[in-house]
């Protein structure tokens, strides 16, 4: 399940070749990605994500708590 | 039941719809409320009894033995400090008493800086209804009630 969620976000950020570091911090996932224009924001949502916040190439995405482990899920599948 | 929870430092109490991050000013990871530190170089202590669920030199989670999970942020983007000026007391997996120290900082040299010091105090993860008794903005002292949650 955490898995799915994990790769569904990735999905939704442009995929493994878009990130360029990703970075828990309690609540968020702090991201940079190569290309911002390659970030769906509804996608994220629908993965379960409470906000999303973009500037730019920088992407913090809202998941509550579980920002820690949903990081190492998705440093897995990079 | 109900637990109380308490204010991390000396400061004052205000509400999360003041802090400059729409994570908390929108309540996107739960209610609760902002303190705004006083002084300088102190200790931020417990806000409620329980485990140190989360452990990061600027912030930390302490889970309830009712279940309440409570966040206490140290500023605003100060993970981009990576820890410097923040020394931890506890260690994550421990048994804390509310009140008890956890980690000593430095509110002005957070600002010095460049960034916001306020500490938002939040319940992770529950409706905005199970949380009650909020204290009236203004100053308050560490260990101090901010409210009450349900649990």
């Amino acid at each position: 399940m955490a898995e799915d969620k994990a790769a569904a976000i990735l999905t939704a950020l442009g995929g493994g070749n878009n990130i360029v570091e990703i970075e828990p911090c309690i609540t968020r996932l702090r991201c940079e990605v190569e290309d911002g224009s390659k970030v769906d924001e509804a996608g994220l949502k629908a993965a379960g994500a409470h906000g999303v916040m973009q500037q730019g190439t920088v992407v913090q995405v809202v998941v509550g708590p579980e920002a820690d482990t949903l990081s190492g899920d998705i440093e897995d599948l990079l | 039941m109900s637990a109380v929870v308490g204010s991390p430092v000396d400061g004052r109490a205000g509400p999360l719809s003041g802090v400059d991050d729409p994570v908390f000013s929108q309540q996107m990871v739960g209610p609760g409320m902002a303190v705004t530190p006083g002084g300088g170089r102190g200790d931020a202590v417990a806000p409620i009894a329980g485990t140190v669920a989360t452990l990061h030199p600027h912030a930390f989670v302490i889970t309830a033995a009712g279940g309440a999970s409570v966040l206490v942020h140290l500023g605003i983007d100060t993970v981009k400090l990576k820890g410097e000026g923040f020394a931890l007391h506890v260690a994550k997996g421990d048994i804390v008493e509310a009140g008890q120290p956890m980690v000593t900082w430095d509110p002005t040299e957070v600002e010095a800086h460049g960034y916001s010091a306020v500490c938002p105090v939040v319940v992770l993860e529950v409706e905005a209804e199970a949380l009650g008794d909020f204290r009236e903005a203004g100053a308050v002292t560490a260990g101090e009630p901010l409210f009450s949650v349900r649990e």
